[in-house]
């Protein structure tokens, strides 16, 4: 499965980098922010089942990120899905790890593809699960 | 099993030799890759030669690099931001004049 990881230290205290994810004043500014566009919508609900979505116009074109969150524990892991519509169907989930360390924290992210079968529909996925958890129990 | 096969064709008794696995394991291993579009079988008289198709991995590094690209480029916006707060905080706390 394709898996993407990325660590970066900061020397800033891991409540703050937590929150930079959830304040919308703060995300507006940076997450998925781009130089030359202006970020023109965001919308952050943050609890379980919540969805955010961040708007950034570039050249005129309104390009949308958003997702629902997973699971929220303030200073220490987030996770939540990720999709791009405008340029494709794949939703992604990604997983936010933050440590404290001595001069501030380290962070790591996780993006791991999330497979078509469990979004069409959830019923299906669950049982896909069930059924390859069944198949690994009687081997 | 695609490392090797990424060094050139080999056939199946080949692929299944350092992994001392059987003819069979090998095969139905080989099957899995074929389906999942990795890796490609020819029938040479009794050899069952394979090869990889490059096509899907190319894909699938593209894939890594581009959203490693990505958070990368998230990440060191988010540190500059908070760097940036920093300097106009510790200036807002300098001594008055």
């Amino acid at each position: 499965m394709n898996v993407v990881r990325v660590t970066h230290h900061f020397q800033a205290s891991p409540e703050r980098v937590f929150d930079a994810w959830l304040d919308p004043r703060t995300a507006g500014k940076w997450l998925f922010a781009t130089p030359t566009g202006q970020m023109v919508r965001v919308e952050i609900d943050a609890r379980i089942g919540g969805r955010w979505i961040l708007v950034d116009r570039r050249n005129g074109e309104d390009v949308e990120h958003s997702g629902e969150y997973l699971e929220i524990d303030r200073s220490r892991r987030l996770v939540f899905t990720f999709g791009v519509p405008k340029y494709s169907s794949e939703i992604t989930e990604v997983t936010i790890e933050i440590e404290p360390s001595e001069s501030g924290c380290d962070l790591t992210l996780t993006q791991t593809a999330v497979p078509d079968e469990y979004l069409k529909s959830n019923e299906k996925g669950w049982l896909g699960i069930l059924v390859g958890l069944a198949e690994n129990i009687a081997e | 099993m695609l490392r090797t096969l990424a060094a050139g064709e080999q056939n199946i008794g080949e692929l299944a030799a350092p992994f001392r696995m059987s003819f069979a394991a090998a095969s139905k291993h080989v099957k899995v890759l074929e389906g999942a579009g990795l890796v490609r079988r020819h029938v040479q008289g009794r050899r069952h030669v394979c090869r990889i198709q490059p096509g899907p991995l190319a894909a699938a590094d593209e894939w890594l690099h581009s959203y490693r690209r990505l958070w990368t480029e998230q990440l060191d916006r988010l540190d500059s931001l908070l760097q940036a707060e920093d300097r106009v905080q510790s200036k807002g706390k300098g001594p008055k004049p």
